[in-house]
């Protein structure tokens, strides 16, 4: 049986850290030369940047994997330091829950623009 | 039972094979990206939010304490994204000689170091 908190989900998470750094591989080269390509950049080239449908939807999944794969490195970390379960869970519980209010955040942002 | 043996693990005296150095610092790099994403968002936020929030926050990041997080951020962003090309280059059975890991640890290490360079270079010129 799987212990709770336990090191045993390590296929998984293995899976999910190579595609969401995969993703994000592609994604911050991309970004940097369509910024690039907006010098000198003020605000309103900023904005413009983000005002496509397409880039919200490729900005949203990069903030996606950064946070999966932000929860799935601290996991690591604290799988290998952390030795107190109570300690642990704590950790895992609120960073995932700091996390999933930054998705929501981000939702914000883009979808707030106008 | 163990027999017992000599123990020395003192981590600073220590020589590191150069993967353990770039293996450590992948892991240091990462954990402080993590913890900076809520500042991230932040600053992304006062960036769209308006013409004057735009103008407060890249006043700031011109600054003193603005330009040594932009190294900071460049350096910690550009080793985690080298050594992590060169974990997903090992996943798919590449470079994994002892000689060619070695390269690529050097290779993530000063490249690493390079970019904050040329950040700070176009920053300061």
């Amino acid at each position: 049986m799987r212990k709770v908190g336990g090191a045993h989900r390590g296929v998984d998470m293995w899976l999910v850290q190579r595609a969401s750094a995969v993703y994000m591989a592609c994604f911050i080269p991309a970004f940097l030369v369509l910024a690039w390509g907006r010098m000198p950049l003020d605000y309103a080239a900023w904005r413009g940047l983000f005002a496509p449908l397409a880039m919200k939807l490729a900005m949203l999944l990069f903030v996606f994997s950064l946070l999966v794969h932000a929860w799935v490195g601290l996991r690591e970390i604290f799988i290998d330091y952390l030795h107190v379960l109570v300690l642990r869970l704590g950790l895992y519980f609120a960073f995932w829950t700091m996390y999933a209010a930054c998705l929501a955040w981000t939702v914000d942002i883009l979808w707030g623009m106008h | 039972m163990q027999p017992k043996r000599p123990f020395f693990l003192n981590l600073l005296v220590f020589r590191q094979p150069i993967g353990a150095v770039a293996s450590i610092l992948h892991r240091a790099s990462g954990a402080l990206l993590s913890l900076a994403v809520p500042a991230l968002l932040y600053a992304w936020m006062l960036s769209l939010r308006s013409a004057e929030d735009f103008a407060r926050l890249s006043a700031w990041l011109d600054g003193g304490p603005g330009r040594f997080l932009i190294l900071a951020g460049g350096w910690a962003l550009g080793h985690h994204f080298l050594a992590g090309l060169r974990h997903l280059g090992f996943d798919l059975g590449w470079g994994e000689t002892r000689q060619a890991a070695r390269r690529s640890a050097w290779l993530s290490l000063g490249l690493g170091l390079l970019i904050p360079a040329l950040m700070a270079l176009s920053l300061w010129t």
